[in-house]
């Protein structure tokens, strides 16, 4: 009885389709020209809808960095061959700084803590000047964008090191890395979640929402990934690598978190609700009443409801075309989640919908997927030095 | 102690998981109609091998699951709207996200305790009236155990036939004998 362990084939970098890269490259001058038009016709809708996509797809690029040092961190087996695709997402983080830097000339228009004389006179916002102040909110945000691409540069480099090497002293490096990341991961995103998207609303406060908005970012990394992975499938790069069992882990995986997303959004509303204090209730005020309760209502039907029945059973999780569709489904439902957390501060009267906000997402999205593109043309879409990726190959239930 | 109506079947042994796992195949092939294998771990592949189908529990778990949140919410509707109408802080009286946690304690309960049920069901359990075979089969050996209505003489050339490197006919014993 003989097991080969190390016959792994290489299934090498994956090049997207030429129409599909033109798309993506039409997209960003879409959305550059939107969100300058917007800019004159209405900044609070370009601006609005800019800190919206900026939100989520650091959101989604974090994600991605997040599922792959749990991978490390646990030592996890199953998701040998999907990880890099995972990593592939982290490919936007430097792009981060960018679309940062150019949120810091709408901070004016956004934040109402930054205008004096907004808060000169208002007690409770003066109260908070020490903390929410232009200078500190920059410091802040780029503290922690400098964690997340020091940690996205070394443990992703360990990672491509390793296809070359096959070091398994460069998966161990990654391991005692993982913790350090997970920790400052949690403080750095639940201050960048409390400034670019709590701060709207200055007077309020939750202090769940740092942890909403991560149930949010894993609910949609997960579909990223998901989405990649049977992509990649289908055109054969991970046809002798990724099989149903694989798909099951990572459909159990979306709807676990279908319900922590849920379990978190309700523990945030029904405190806030139970106790009806005039200082944290008015959130909810606004997204209860006028349209935006239709908005509410789709989260609690469309964002948990609706992937978790069609996630529940065994057969749709080791279905590749139910996946995909649910992954795309749970990718628009996170994308109308952050939709609702930024608007209703803009427009009580119920969702704003329209060539500004199309168009700047869709150029939010160009950008994305030419990185990631970008990152898979270059790279191994599988990371095949991983010491654990033959194991992972026999995967089974 | 041989006396024919205390027959349980005839026991093969094996040395290693593979030779077991390909054993059992031709035994579920051979159409047995009651036929079991003992492992010291869990052998992956063996459900299929034994031709077992998937479990009907989750269904149990769902519908029961199902039942607790529909209960729970009924029951709190009841008390707090219809029997004893509570006015808590100005709010209506059908307060549903009041409920919910409750809803979601009754859900998880009725659904574990009817999975636990639901499981020494389809298992047969508790079962006082079997003993252990052989020590051997907790230890470091692979058993296939195959029952009545196969006669003593079928089981044992069958067995003897798929390369069994030990076979014996086993007598029921129990605790309560």
């Amino acid at each position: 009885m003989t097991i080969r362990l190390n016959r792994v084939q290489n299934p090498g970098t994956f090049d997207a389709p030429a129409p599909f890269k033109m798309m993506l490259l039409t997209f960003c001058v879409l959305g550059a020209l939107t969100f300058a038009i917007g800019l004159s016709v209405s900044p609070t809708r370009a601006w609005a809808s800019f800190v919206h996509n900026h939100f989520y797809f650091m959101s989604l690029a974090l994600g991605g960095l997040f599922f792959a040092s749990i991978q490390w961190l646990t030592g996890a087996m199953w998701s040998a061959p999907l990880r890099r695709l995972s990593e592939s997402l982290t490919a936007y983080l430097p792009l981060v700084l960018l679309s940062f830097a150019i949120l810091y000339f709408g901070i004016q228009s956004l934040y109402p803590w930054s205008n004096p004389e907004h808060v000169f006179g208002d007690p409770i916002l003066e109260g908070k000047t020490g903390y929410l102040n232009t200078g500190f909110f920059v410091i802040r945000n780029l503290l922690g964008l400098a964690v997340w691409l020091f940690f996205s540069k070394v443990m992703i480099g360990n990672s491509l090191k390793q296809d070359i090497s096959g070091d398994h002293r460069l998966t161990e490096r990654n391991r005692s890395l993982s913790p350090v990341f997970l920790i400052l991961f949690a403080i750095t995103f639940t201050s960048a979640s409390f400034d670019q998207l709590m701060s709207l609303d200055p007077h309020w406060f939750s202090t769940i929402f740092g942890v909403y908005c991560f149930a949010g970012l894993f609910y949609a990394a997960l579909a990223a990934i998901c989405l990649l992975t049977v992509y990649l499938k289908s055109q054969g790069k991970l046809k002798e690598l990724v099989n149903e069992n694989h798909l099951h882990d990572l459909g159990k995986f979306m709807f676990a978190f279908t319900i922590f997303w849920a379990y978190i959004g309700f523990s945030q509303f029904m405190l806030i609700w139970y106790a009806n204090l005039p200082e944290e209730t008015g959130y909810y005020l606004k997204r209860m009443h006028s349209n935006w309760y239709y908005v509410s209502a789709f989260l609690l039907v469309g964002k948990f409801l609706t992937p978790f029945f069609l996630l529940i059973t065994r057969s749709a999780k080791r279905n590749s075309r139910v996946l995909a569709g649910v992954a795309v489904f749970m990718l628009i439902a996170q994308w109308i989640d952050v939709l609702w957390m930024v608007q209703p501060e803009f427009f009580s009267d119920g969702p704003v919908f329209g060539f500004i906000e199309i168009g700047v997402t869709l150029g939010f999205s160009g950008i994305f997927g030419i990185t990631v593109a970008r990152f898979l043309r270059k790279n191994n879409v599988v990371a095949i030095g991983d010491p654990r990726l033959a194991e992972s190959l026999r995967h089974e239930q | 102690m041989n006396s024919g109506k205390n027959f349980a079947g005839v026991i093969g042994f094996f040395d290693e998981p593979r030779a077991l796992l390909e054993a059992t195949r031709q035994v579920r092939d051979a159409n047995f109609a009651r036929f079991d294998s003992f492992t010291p771990y869990p052998v992956h592949g063996m459900d299929a091998a034994q031709g077992i189908k998937r479990s009907r529990i989750p269904y149990v778990t769902f519908v029961a699951g199902l039942c607790g949140f529909l209960f729970a919410f009924w029951f709190q509707y009841w008390t707090m709207a219809v029997d004893w109408p509570l006015n808590v802080g100005g709010k209506p009286f059908n307060s549903w996200p009041a409920f919910v946690p409750v809803m979601f304690e009754l859900t998880v309960l009725v659904a574990g305790l009817s999975t636990l049920v639901a499981m020494l069901y389809f298992n047969r359990l508790p079962n006082v009236f079997r003993r252990g075979f052989d020590p051997s089969i907790t230890r470091d050996r692979f058993a296939l155990l195959i029952e009545p209505p196969a006669s003593e003489k079928e089981a044992t050339e069958f067995l003897e036939q798929i390369g069994a490197k030990e076979v014996r006919a086993v007598y029921a014993q129990g605790w309560f004998e």
